[in-house]
């Protein structure tokens, strides 16, 4: 921009004024003359330029202070308020959002600093704005100036500014308390002062804007995160976290679609519910739609989807803002709603024809969403009864009528995704999963009404057959990503889950259904035998299974499921336990499955996938009702119902029985283990279907202990145990399942009453093994032999069964399993010189050797652990000789890099290894005396942590997991034997503390904590040792003298610098401080002088004197308060904590600024050129440079 | 395991055989594999269906031990696939000839002389440089399917 001179005299003269005034008032002479100019220069109606030359040119800083705080002044008063209210009809909407944005950003800086008259007069202009005074389009620029100024407000969509946390927290709080209410009343008059003149024009006139913007900001104060208005009690809650910045609303129901309730306090009940103002918003709604409805575009206007959107966020109102009378207010209000929301959804056969035909969903789906919202703040009584006060049916048939439309439509439209039928059949699930789960868990009364449990039926049966007509028309289809069953059973298990909850609401109805439709399909499949495709019917069997294992039984998550409570609770006519539902279900389902061990049935009927249906469904099932353990049954169904349910239940529970211990459990168990041996044996190759009978299937029967005793007395489970030690047909599965199968066979010998007997099972099972191994590693030319690669894949093989057995080591079988590994310990040790290019046997070696070591040591005597040891110290010096200072050579970068995770998987098992070791110090089951002379665990895993370390390189840390084990290994010993440090050499001593720095930044918390309680274990150990007149860590804690004579700062100082520094200026989670704290203190009495020192120049650095005289009280008190002495007993750690906590809370609102605004000559700069430019762009481009949105 | 150790007895003078057949099922990551008469290390595997009711068949995804380039093969799970023999020798490497050639030496206190250096210009600046550098070489020469190469160097301190 070009000056005149006379411009430029002008400015000059200006300048000199201003700094005249500023000496003067500083020098106190003519204070009310010097005052006076300067607000002048605050009060000129265009101060920019003047106050741009004073900031670029006087040699004055308080000068240029002034110039600053003119221009913010100036900035908001008459220009963004004045240019966004004065351009109100301009059409360039996006300029006219910058600017309120800009606007509510300079009003929020000095919203703290601003007197009550100053934000009246400002909000007083907004309101006469909103009254509609001037006119429609300043009415919506005042309203999108409140919309800026929430936003703007509410922590998780404020602009960071470069402000403090706590400054943020002040504004939302004030604005919370003192205007969101105002706010909402002014929306409001706004919107209700144009409804006539929208109702009564037949042509779209500004005022809808208007309205629509109003709406819009009400939704918006209503999803506030409400804070501090709700009650006193949960007032503390809001308490801020000032230890992270991440901000955003903690919402706990985790659901496909998203539900938030509203609970905005006591405070809001006069606005929201007493004042008609819902009723108001309704009849606006339903006469516009009376208007408009023959224009099937209007319900997808703005205007529609913003009142929709509100009367739908009223519905999850909630809390203390309704009296207490018993719900009955909350009762009218919902009630309302939902008379105003009916004729969205009602009646669902023409609403759904409506759409099919053309109109608009989306008033339908918000009617669900209302749903959802309703059914998530009531009881399924309530919310079935309010409905019947104004009309013939309940709600619960309501939501069920609309359900099978939408599923009618879904099945016609063969579930093509993303259509409406898809996201409404969606909502109505998470409505029906609102409305069951409270029974599931809630339990008062245990069922649904009798019309609701109908609704319920008829809704399952619908939704059975869509799955069925889903899974017979994609039978064909070669979508092979989805069709790998464990994942497309989880990605389908939420699904299921909620049509679970359905199907069990009336069991005496869904699950007869269940049989009929199973064994229709069966018999479908038997009499198309050999003569039709059977595809179709197979998927269609497939399906079913997945739904009726979800039904019958919960995932046990490892541990043992009951029966689903609402299964066990529910009456059932029928007399005889045969004739109950479930077990006729069950049976049918066990006899179908019997049929997979005649061959030639296998080969037409039992596909692959099918058995990987039938193996799950069987794991699912046997967890919950085959032999359950017949005390806890009983005991269970006592506990928490009155007796009439008492009685049902144990009715069920008997019929149960069934599949008990003294009836048919024995045969069925027999059953399945015949099928699952029939998977692992003819199905060649299926690695899918083999991994779910091992890890799923076969886990689950050994799981309890009561039915391993009935397992080990089968001849079916003997001979699969005979087969698999002396066989080499099971040689042929994958390694890995070999491994879990050795595993589970190990594991049922805890059925075996004579624990010797159980050892000498676990021999029998396993001495074939390690004797070919032990021969295997005599022979003379075994270098030549072993690298063929069938013996790799047979000493691969039974590496990963001995893993397998050691894995299931429990005391009873210990001694076999003690014996197994040290009869191939030297085998192994050769193994490793034999193998030590071939990676993958290098890995199974070691694993079994980490596993073996993990399940035995704490049951050695004395000599065994010295063996033990010994052998675990030699294979480690023996990897280690063989790696250090290797480097492999490839051109290929993805060998190379297979090459380093290879590296880094065998020094996680040997950090792993090392774990285990150190576990012997802390749980002992030897029955050796403490004065045995024993190994020195510390000793050996110091020297083996110095045979570690050297192979691994910061690089390799950023594995996480080993990252991980790593750290705990190190914090573990520290903690434990922080002597030792002062005997590590060197090297391994500045690798430690190297590798302690780098864990301390790291971002995973929990290495953070290890470090933490490791810097603590040291510090403590030092200052406890010094304090009684001992060295120590010596030199290393003192710091030393370098080559150039430049003294180093000893350890405790860096650690003590670097902890202060992270506490107080980094993010970190609030779960650290607690370990922070423990740190800190014994740092700080280690390096007193230093943590004076440190504490001074953080003080001397604040600027801000209110600041600077609350950081020095704030540490004075960290150190002082709570009687905090110059022990390190558990008291002083406790008191010390809490000082941490107040400390931090007190000062790092303020001392994590993270930059300084310096934006006033540039905002300068933008006015002139969106005052100048024609063109609107580089106006709002130099805006969206100044102010960038963060988000979050 | 009777059987089984008859059937290592009688592989006990087969290591001139250059691959051996494997269940396709049991092939893990890692391990090796012959694709495109290349042996190959394994670096993904995953199975797949011949249709949703049909037979499981397996993806591999190799790449070339000695060129690097990858190659895919897709196989029934219940089928065989080739395996490589491969097998990796150490040997102390004593002088790098102006010809290109190493001189290394064996176990048995022999040398062997017939080993190209590497044409890959950092591959060659690795084994050049650390020699160069007058430290003690071990060489890991990686041998399949009747090619070698160098796959690995180990330092051994300096030489005396």
């Amino acid at each position: 921009m070009q000056r005149s001179p006379n411009d430029l005299s002008q400015l000059q003269a200006t300048m000199r004024a201003i700094e005249v005034a500023c000496s003067s008032i500083q020098m106190m002479v003519n204070r009310a003359e010097a005052e006076a100019t300067i607000l002048s220069l605050c009060q000129s109606p265009q101060p920019y330029q003047a106050c741009q030359y004073i900031l670029e040119n006087s040699q004055m800083p308080n000068a240029r202070f002034q110039a600053a705080t003119a221009i913010r002044d100036a900035a908001i008063r008459d220009y963004c308020l004045c240019y966004v209210m004065q351009r109100a009809s301009s059409p360039e909407g996006y300029v006219q959002a910058k600017v309120s944005a800009a606007a509510a950003q300079l009003m929020k800086r000095g919203w703290l600093e601003f007197s009550a008259a100053e934000k009246e007069t400002f909000l007083s202009e907004v309101k006469q704005a909103t009254l509609g005074i001037h006119g429609a389009d300043v009415q919506f620029i005042g309203i999108k100036l409140m919309e800026s100024l929430v936003s703007e407000f509410s922590l998780s969509t404020s602009t960071a500014m470069g402000l403090p946390a706590e400054f943020h927290d002040q504004c939302q709080k004030s604005m919370e308390l003192e205007y969101l209410k105002t706010f909402y009343c002014w929306a409001r008059d706004a919107a209700s002062s144009v409804t006539n003149k929208i109702l009564d024009s037949d042509s779209p006139v500004p005022e809808t804007k208007v309205c629509t913007a109003a709406l819009r900001l009400m939704l918006q104060i209503l999803n506030w995160d409400f804070r501090y208005s709700k009650n006193g009690l949960e007032s503390a809650k809001g308490k801020k976290n000032v230890f992270s910045a991440q901000v955003g609303n903690d919402n706990n129901l985790s659901r496909r679609s998203e539900c938030t309730i509203v609970q905005p306090g006591p405070v809001w009940h006069d606005v929201l519910i007493s004042s008609g103002h819902i009723g108001w918003l309704l009849s606006f709604y339903g006469a516009l739609r009376q208007k408009f409805s023959c224009e099937g575009f209007w319900l997808d206007c703005p205007l529609a989807v913003s009142a929709r959107k509100l009367i739908v966020q009223f519905c999850s109102l909630k809390g203390n803002i309704f009296h207490s009378d018993i719900g009955q207010m909350q009762e009218n209000h919902l009630l309302q709603l939902l008379s105003g929301i009916m004729q969205w959804i009602n009646p669902p056969d023409e609403v759904s024809k409506a759409i099919e035909s053309g109109k608009s969903e989306s008033e339908m789906l918000d009617g669900c969403r209302a749903l959802l919202s309703i059914a998530t703040v009531t009881t399924p009584v309530v919310f079935d009864q309010l409905l019947k006060s104004i009309s013939p049916f309940g709600t619960l048939t309501l939501l069920s009528a609309l359900m099978c439309e939408v599923l009618k439509v879904l099945m016609v439209r063969n579930a093509e995704e993303e259509t409406w039928s898809w996201v409404a059949r969606d909502l109505l699930l998470d409505t029906w999963t609102a409305l069951l789960v409270s029974i599931e868990s809630g339990g008062e009364t245990g069922l649904l009404p009798a019309v609701g449990r109908n609704a319920a039926s008829n809704v399952f049966s619908l939704i059975v057959e869509s799955e069925l007509k889903a899974a017979s028309a994609s039978a064909f289809s070669d979508d092979m990503a989805s069709d790998y069953f464990q994942a497309s059973a989880s990605a389908m298990d939420e699904r299921l889950s909620s049509y679970a909850l359905i199907g069990r609401a009336s069991i005496d109805i869904t699950i007869p259904l269940l049989t009929n439709l199973f064994n229709e399909r069966v018999a479908r499949l038997h009499q198309g035998r050999g003569i039709t495709d059977p595809t179709v019917t197979l998927e269609e069997l497939y399906s079913m299974l997945l739904i009726i294992g979800h039904v019958l039984a919960d995932e046990g998550e490892g541990e043992t499921p009951l029966v689903p409570k609402a299964i066990q609770t529910q009456h059932v006519a029928s007399g005889e336990s045969e004739k109950h539902p479930v077990v006729v279900l069950s049976s049918s389902i066990l006899n179908f499955a019997k049929q997979s061990l005649d061959s030639e049935m296998r080969a037409s009927i039992f596909s692959p996938r099918l058995m990987e249906a039938i193996t799950w469904f069987l794991a699912r099932w046997s967890s919950t009702y085959l032999m359950p353990s017949e005390e806890t049954g009983e005991s269970n169904s006592g506990s928490c119902y009155d007796n009439n349910h008492m009685v049902q239940s144990s009715v069920s529970s008997k019929a149960f029985l069934i599949f008990g211990e003294h009836n048919q459990g024995k045969s069925v168990l027999d059953l399945v283990v015949h099928i699952a041996t029939t998977t692992l044996v003819s199905y060649p190759g299926e690695k899918d279907l083999q991994a779910l009978t091992c890890y799923h299937l076969l886990h689950a029967l050994v799981r309890r202990r009561n039915v391993c005793v009935h397992l080990v007395g089968l001849d079916s489970w003997r001979r699969l145990a005979n087969a698999f030690a002396n066989e080499r047909l099971l040689f042929t599965l994958y390694s890995a399942h070999q491994r879990s199968l050795a595993q589970t066979l190990v594991v049922s010998a805890s059925g075996i009453k004579n624990p010797e007997a159980s050892n000498q099972y676990v021999r029998d099972l396993m001495c074939h093994m390690t004797n070919y191994l032990m021969e295997l590693s005599s022979k003379n030319d075994l270098k030549i032999v072993a690298h063929q690669p069938d013996v790799i894949l047979l000493v691969s093989c039974l590496l990963e069964r001995l893993r397998g057995a050691a894995r299931a080591t429990e005391p009873r079988m210990q001694k076999a399993i003690y014996e197994m590994g040290s009869t191939v310990m030297n085998s192994i040790l050769i193994f490793l010189e034999v193998y030590k290019h071939e990676f993958a046997v290098v890995y199974l070696l070691l694993k079994f050797v980490v596993d073996w070591v993990d399940g035995q040591i704490i049951y050695l005597e004395a000599q065994e652990t010295a063996g033990v040891v010994n052998f675990c110290m030699r294979l480690l010096q023996l990897y280690s000789s063989h790696n250090i200072g290797k480097i492999s050579l490839s051109i290929s970068s993805s060998l190379l890099s297979e090459a380093k995770t290879e590296k880094y998987k065998d020094l996680r098992a040997l950090l792993q290894l090392l774990a285990n070791l150190c576990s012997k110090d802390l749980v002992d089951f030897s029955s050796d005396s403490p004065e045995t002379p024993g190994t020195n665990i510390s000793q050996v895993v110091y020297f083996g942590l110095c045979i570690v370390i050297p192979l691994i390189s910061l690089d390799l840390l950023k594995y996480p997991k080993l990252c991980h084990d790593f750290f705990s290994l190190l914090s573990h010993l520290l903690e434990v034997y922080p002597e030792m440090v002062a005997q590590l050499n060197d090297e391994a001593f500045s690798h430690v503390l190297g590798t302690l720095d780098f864990g301390l930044h790291h971002q995973d918390m929990e290495v953070v904590d290890m470090c933490l309680r490791a810097l603590k274990a040291l510090a403590s150990y030092h200052y406890k040792e010094t304090t009684v007149g001992k060295v120590g860590l010596g030199t290393r804690a003192a710091g030393s003298k370098d080559q150039n004579g430049q003294m180093s700062e000893g350890i405790f100082g860096r650690f003590l610098r670097t902890l202060l520094h992270l506490v107080l200026f980094e993010d970190y989670s609030t779960d650290l401080v607690s370990a922070a704290a423990d740190a800190l203190l014994p740092l700080i009495l280690c390096e007193q002088s230093l943590y004076q020192r440190l504490g001074n120049e953080l003080i001397e650095r604040q600027v801000n004197p209110a600041f600077k005289s609350r950081l020095a009280n704030a540490l004075q008190c960290l150190t002082s308060s709570n009687q905090l002495s110059f022990t390190l007993d558990r008291m002083n750690y406790q008191r010390f904590r809490k000082n941490l906590i107040n400390f931090l809370v007190e000062v790092r609102g303020f001392l994590r600024t993270i930059k300084i605004l310096v934006l006033f000559p540039v905002l300068f700069v933008c006015k002139s050129v969106l005052q100048t430019s024609r063109i609107q762009d580089p106006g709002r481009i130099l805006f969206e440079k100044i102010y960038p949105k963060q988000v979050k | 395991m009777s059987d089984e150790e008859h059937h290592f007895e009688s592989k006990a003078d087969a290591g001139a055989s250059k691959t051996y057949p494997q269940q396709a099922g049991t092939i893990r990551k890692n391990g090796y594999i012959v694709i495109k008469n290349r042996p190959c290390k394994v670096v993904e595997v995953s199975t797949s269906k011949t249709g949703k009711h049909g037979h499981a068949k397996c993806h591999f995804v190799g790449i070339d031990i000695f060129n690097g380039k990858k190659l895919e093969d897709i196989v029934p799970s219940s089928h065989n696939c080739d395996v490589p023999h491969v097998t990796r020798t150490d040997y102390q490497l004593i002088d790098i000839s102006e010809d290109g050639f190493l001189s290394l030496l064996t176990d048995s206190g022999g040398t062997k002389d017939d080993l190209r250096l590497p044409t890959d210009e950092n591959l060659l600046s690795q084994i050049k440089d650390g020699f160069a550098e007058g430290k003690d070489l071990v060489v890991t020469v990686m041998s399949s399917m009747g090619e070698e190469q160098i796959c690995a160097l180990k330092d051994i301190g300096p030489k005396n």
